[in-house]
């Protein structure tokens, strides 16, 4: 095993460590941490949108983003099944290596959060849930003619148009506060982890829309501006 | 549709504010990492063989050359002795690698062989901040026999991993 893979197994393991022990210890407050409070408030709630901030900023800072909205259910302020849509983007002109990058594509995630405060109908909510997420993008990857070091030929190399498939599962762990009326701010952490995928007839991708870089686990943020509906 | 009240502001929503502006800052600030493997050269390995299958030394100078696209000859591995086994750099995109094994014994004697290497040429890309790499199929090998019994493909792919031997090169019998 690789230093790179014993990093990234120590991440995925605190990851879904700490969001166990979360919820473990709000289950342990709470004793009920899936059971449905009887009171006023009905099963359904109402909905929200959001929309991630995070992407955007990203983008505009470097080579690769994404723009993402969500539709969000409320089922008792307590279960807040999810979808999210997005479109990621990516282009990339390496100074160093000459290789050129480019994707574009949407990409879908479904899933649940669940609130896992004491007292459920708080302004403030933090949560935990999980996502499944797909996408097929095409990607170009290319790199200008360049000499063989040892026998000095011209050699080439371009790929247009290549299908990619990736599908990919999401723990996430966030919070959100309500700043006034219906607007409420957000951030989620997420732990993603590659179920199945098809790369470049070339090799490997390196930017995969709403994943991020090529891999097998990453770690991600959002930060969204939510609105109560 | 209806809106339930709200508890209102408590202490803890003022740090729960608190977080999800440091979130944001900490979204803002990109990461940057470069993603290229460790071994990131693809090499050919070959090694040396007594018919019996044992490991052989090859006490005799061995030189071996290319030909490159100007006509100048490259020299791969420069009077190598005690030879038990050794690297070769493979071409990105020939069809077919030629190569000049040079052995010359204390008295003397030279004797070159020349081997041939057919190929399948597959580009690899791993990342952006790492260069293209080529990665083969071995397809066929050919040689003169001044000095060379015989080759045997051992690996027919080549990429990063070179700890599997390609080549199991024979070489006559010596002295």
């Amino acid at each position: 095993m690789t230093l790179r893979q014993n990093i990234s197994t120590s991440i995925s393991r605190l990851a879904v460590s700490a969001v166990l022990l979360v919820a473990a210890l709000s289950a342990h407050g709470q004793g009920k941490l899936f059971a449905i409070a009887k009171d006023s408030v009905p099963l359904l709630n109402g909905f929200a949108v959001s929309f991630d901030v995070a992407g955007p900023v990203v983008l505009a800072l470097s080579d690769y983003g994404e723009y993402e909205a969500a539709v969000r259910l409320n089922l008792h302020n307590q279960y807040f099944p999810i979808v999210e849509v997005g479109y990621g983007m990516a282009e990339h002109d390496d100074e160093v290596t000459s290789m050129y990058y480019k994707t574009e594509a949407p990409y879908f995630r479904v899933g649940c959060d669940l609130n896992l405060l004491k007292n459920k109908h708080s302004a403030n909510r933090l949560y935990a849930g999980v996502r499944y997420a797909f996408t097929y993008y095409k990607v170009d990857i290319s790199r200008p003619t360049f000499q063989d070091p040892v026998w000095g030929w011209d050699t080439g190399f371009s790929v247009s148009g290549d299908q990619c498939n990736q599908h990919w599962a999401e723990v996430v762990l966030g919070l959100d506060t309500r700043l006034w009326g219906p607007l409420h701010l957000g951030w989620s952490v997420r732990y993603k982890l590659r179920l199945a995928h098809k790369d470049s007839s070339a090799g490997n991708t390196w930017y995969v829309p709403g994943y991020g870089k090529y891999g097998d686990t990453r770690i991600g943020a959002n930060f969204n501006v939510i609105i109560d509906i | 549709m209806k809106r339930h009240k709200a508890n209102g502001h408590k202490p803890g929503a003022g740090r729960l504010q608190a977080a999800a502006m440091a979130a944001m800052t900490l979204a803002a600030a990109a990461c940057s990492s470069v993603d290229c493997p460790v071994q990131n050269t693809v090499y050919t390995s070959y090694g040396l063989y007594k018919a019996g299958g044992e490991r052989d030394t090859l006490r005799d100078t061995l030189t071996i050359a290319t030909t490159r696209r100007d006509g100048t000859d490259s020299v791969l591995l420069n009077r190598s002795v005690n030879t038990t086994a050794f690297e070769l750099p493979i071409s990105y995109t020939d069809p077919e690698d030629t190569l000049f094994f040079t052995v010359g014994d204390t008295l003397g004697n030279v004797r070159i062989d020349t081997v041939y290497i057919k190929k399948d040429n597959y580009p690899h890309f791993e990342s952006v901040d790492c260069n293209i790499s080529f990665f083969h199929n071995i397809t066929a090998v050919r040689w003169t026999r001044q000095s060379i019994d015989s080759i045997v493909v051992n690996k027919q792919h080549v990429d990063y991993d070179a700890s599997t031997e390609h080549f199991h090169i024979y070489f006559k019998a010596r002295r």
